[in-house]
């Protein structure tokens, strides 16, 4: 709206009135942009969040509601909040970080932005292989990449293998997460762990090729895509999948769990985790939280709402989900997908993924 | 009078110089940023992702500037030469779509044209159940999203184009014998050239500039990469190269525009002025005319609006209105009146000391600011961002980096109706006050400032809902809890829970409307 005015100057009386307001709006502004920084609350805990606001709102209410410390949430992208933090160095007001991918975490461990929590309550819990070897991060919940189909255009066994994905067969029929989301890139390093570059990048190139603009940003688009029949089948995350069947029984939606097979690579896994930044003076409470989060309450929620897989292994998943013991996931341990990330990278660049 | 003048400027030009540099800064430093990067990332995204997004920015731009014209100048001589009845609410209704903005037309043509949607369920009915219609995540459906959003751009300009031609240009050539097709040809036409291409030179800023759409659209374009990169990587140099060609791609449209308008300049030679009589419309025309135009402005508000309605007032979207909620219009408010007073407050001395003093520097000074113009959404969130963390980092994550951002982005809308309210005062009216005797601080206050008042709050105004509608910048440079009404369609819309977002989405187009009011009245004109 690139206009102007042309005021007539006949007339006018000075409206003396009128600067007043605005000089008290301006100072009602000014001190509004001061006071939010200086007026931090001493009990409140503040959390930087990658995760979708929905899936971690509740259990984060669920936490104040039980011991009243507020917390400030900020929900964003991963990485973008890792760039954020790592900006903010010291001056962070965040005392927590909970992302859906234990790469990252793993990668601001090696950025020097964690403290260590070595609590005993938490290391009974949480078996050791979902947290950092220093206890610099704590994962909270599992996740399992799973191939999810449309039963009215895919035959129950015609797709067993994420490879199969790539097939001519399905040009057009296919809906992947956008290059830019965590869990995808994750996936992609531990497939070239599994089975090594070169059949990687054929396999991407297919699948860049088969999904043509099917790119989305949220996997709870592809899911409605595939329940909808835009799409035959996606890659997403297995609780999307369950939460929406949980909205909708009647969606005809599958899931294949992937690479099962004899010398398959496995079931790519990732937990969603939790650490303290080093420079918070809320350490008590952080604990606090992290406490409650690992704990039967915090670990059922994940379960139920979510859909997730909790990691204490005392709480049972929801009885929809494929049985855990039934299936094997891929034998890459999740501290190694922080340095899979920059080569994975760059061959998706390469490839040329969006 | 030469005294008045260097008791202003003094100060005043110091005050405007260091605006300048504080307004060019952000570009400088993307500019560096993209030119010190490795030329292994340009090369990499020369054979990856350049040509893709440059060649998708451009058709969508020039695909949009296409219907626009048509659209815009089609409306605008239809309320202009015909008379006909509800012509004068016609004339309004076709300003509305300027108070949607793009990122809620775009979820609503998702829902309503997406697989499966309503119009596809007609279609099918129709066609067959295999039918399908092109989806709207594609050009197709960015380009009518787009078109739909920023004709009333073309149309406001060549309707007050149109207001104010002389008619009698077009009634000589009508007696030297020429047709009326041909009057319009060869002398309407060409007479409103300047005010045409002005608007389509928005149009294609807009569009480039554009992140919200094309993302819940899926089309990749330039400013979408830009919001990517900044996302998903960790450097911020590959963003900072999208980012350049983004400004160059900008600054071409710009460039090319005023030079259009430079070779075709028409003026109002003496002689009486007097406006054309508009034809008067039988039923059959008034009928043809009125659905034309109520198909425009159903696709482009009412339907939209009124699905916003619908979905307001489901259960799902009542219960989110709690006192989060009013957290959200609150912060909202504040940083959009905040963004707007700050930029008032800094572009007042540009645009004064431009008028009053226009020599190189002060002149320089004024295009420095606009620089926003070119600085898309996510270009001056990264800008900012990598300027306050090279020189003042305890800024960052504060509501500061964000005003900054807003000022940066904005200040171009609010200079376009300083600038020109200023220029309207002649300086005779000052040196009169002071000869008789005040001094230039009581002229300021008892003269300049009363008689600059309306462009003053009409900058404001414009500033202001520039900022409560702005998307990408909002969203990487919020601080902590301080969601916007913008951030919560955006997270809402972009996971397709339609109806959540509805309520944020209605608030922020009913906060828009009376503002129009100040876009309609007949003193506007291009700046």
């Amino acid at each position: 709206m690139w206009y102007c005015s042309k005021c007539s100057a006949a007339g006018r009386q000075p409206h003396r009135r009128v600067w007043v307001v605005w000089f008290f709006l301006a100072l009602g502004c000014l001190t509004g942009v001061v006071l939010p920084s200086s007026a931090a609350a001493a009990e409140k805990l503040t959390v930087y969040s990658g995760r979708a606001e929905r899936l971690i709102k509740p259990v984060l209410d669920a936490f104040t509601a039980k011991t009243g410390i507020p917390i400030d949430l900020l929900s964003s992208g991963t990485t973008e909040l890792l760039n954020r933090l790592k900006a903010e160095g010291d001056r962070s007001p965040a005392d927590l970080l909970i992302t859906n991918d234990a790469g990252s975490l793993e990668l601001a461990r090696t950025a020097g932005l964690l403290r260590p929590i070595d609590v005993e309550d938490v290391n009974r819990v949480i078996p050791a292989p979902f947290r950092a070897p220093d206890n610099s991060w704590i994962g909270l919940s599992g996740r399992f990449w799973i191939i999810v189909c449309n039963t009215t255009m895919v035959q129950p066994g015609q797709v067993t293998s994420l490879f199969d994905l790539a097939d001519p067969h399905w040009k057009g029929k296919i809906a992947i997460p956008s290059a830019s989301s965590e869990y995808l890139q994750a996936g992609i390093s531990v497939l070239r762990a599994g089975v090594g570059d070169e059949r990687t990048k054929q396999f991407l190139i297919g699948l860049r090729d088969n999904a043509g603009t099917q790119v989305y940003q949220k996997s709870s688009q592809i899911v409605e895509a595939v329940a909808k029949g835009q799409v035959a089948m996606g890659i997403v995350n297995h609780y999307y999948v369950y939460r929406h069947l949980a909205a909708q029984p009647s969606a005809p939606l599958a899931i294949v769990m992937p690479d099962q097979q004899e010398g398959g690579v496995g079931a790519i896994m990732n937990v969603a985790g939790v650490a303290v930044l080093k420079h918070t003076p809320h350490f008590e409470q952080a604990i606090q939280l992290i406490k409650f989060l690992v704990g039967e309450t915090g670990q059922k929620m994940f379960a139920d709402l979510d859909k997730e897989y909790p990691l204490n292994p005392t709480v049972k998943a929801d009885s929809a989900l494929i049985d855990r013991q039934s299936f094997r996931p891929a034998a890459i341990p999740l501290t190694k997908l922080a340095e899979l990330r920059e080569p994975t990278l760059q061959l998706i660049e390469q490839v040329g993924l969006r | 009078m030469t005294v008045v003048r260097n008791h202003c400027a003094s100060p005043f030009q110091i005050i405007a110089l260091a605006t300048a540099l504080f307004l060019l800064a952000p570009l400088a430093y993307v500019t560096a940023s993209a030119l010190s990067a490795e030329t292994a990332v340009w090369h990499r995204l020369w054979t990856t992702r350049i040509p893709e997004l440059l060649t998708n920015t451009i058709l969508l731009a020039s695909s949009v500037a296409v219907l626009t014209l048509f659209l815009g100048v089609s409306t605008a001589w239809i309320v202009t030469r015909f008379d006909f009845l509800g012509r004068q609410m016609w004339e309004v209704a076709l300003v509305l779509p300027l108070a949607m903005p793009t990122y809620v037309l775009a979820y609503v043509y998702n829902y309503l044209l997406g697989f499966g949607g309503p119009i596809e369920q007609l279609w099918q009915a129709i066609a067959g159940s295999d039918s399908h219609l092109v989806s709207p995540q594609s050009f197709w459906g960015a380009t009518l999203v787009m078109t739909l959003d920023t004709f009333p751009f073309v149309y406001l300009l060549t309707r007050s184009a149109l207001l104010n031609i002389n008619v009698s240009f077009e009634e000589v050539a009508r007696s030297c014998g020429v047709s009326n097709r041909q009057a319009l040809f060869r002398v309407t036409i060409p007479l409103l050239r300047p005010s045409i291409a002005a608007g389509i030179a928005l149009v294609l800023l807009y569009v480039v500039s554009d992140f919200g759409a094309v993302s819940l659209l899926r089309y990749q374009t330039l400013t979408y990469a830009v919001f990517q990169q900044m996302t998903g990587r960790a450097d911020n140099t590959a963003a900072s190269i999208l980012s350049l060609l983004l400004v160059i791609l900008a600054l071409a449209f710009l460039l090319t525009e005023r030079w259009f308008r430079h070779r075709s300049r028409f003026y109002q030679t003496a002689g009486r002025y007097r406006t054309p009589n508009r034809i008067p419309c039988a039923w059959p025309r008034t009928l043809v005319l009125t659905t034309y135009l109520a198909v425009i402005v159903g696709a482009s508000f009412a339907v939209p609006a009124s699905l916003l309605i619908q979905w307001s007032l489901s259960p799902e979207a009542l219960a989110t209105l709690d006192n989060r909620f009013w957290g959200f219009i609150w912060n909202s408010a504040f940083l959009s009146g905040l963004a707007a007073t700050a930029g008032v407050v800094i572009g007042l001395p540009l645009a004064y000391l431009a008028s009053r003093q226009p020599n190189w520097l002060s002149l320089g000074c004024l295009q420095a600011a606009y620089a926003g113009y070119v600085l898309p959404g996510p270009v001056a969130a990264l800008a900012v961002l990598v300027l306050f963390l090279h020189t003042m980092p305890f800024l960052y994550g504060t509501i500061v980096v964000l005003v900054v951002a807003y000022v940066l982005h904005f200040l171009p809308v609010g200079l376009q109706s300083l600038e020109p309210s200023l220029q309207q005062i002649t300086p005779n009216l000052e040196e009169a006050a002071r000869t008789l005797g005040l001094s230039v601080r009581e002229t300021w206050r008892r003269v300049t400032l009363p008689l600059i008042r309306n462009g003053f709050i009409a900058a404001w105004v414009l500033m202001f809902l520039q900022a409560i509608k702005e998307l990408p910048a909002t969203l990487l440079l919020r601080p902590v809890g301080f969601d916007t009404l913008a951030v919560r369609v955006w997270l809402e819309a972009s996971e397709e829970y339609f109806r959540l977002a509805a309520p944020p989405a209605l608030l922020i187009v009913v906060v828009g409307l009376p503002a129009l009011t100040l876009l309609l009245s007949r003193n506007w004109r291009v700046g």
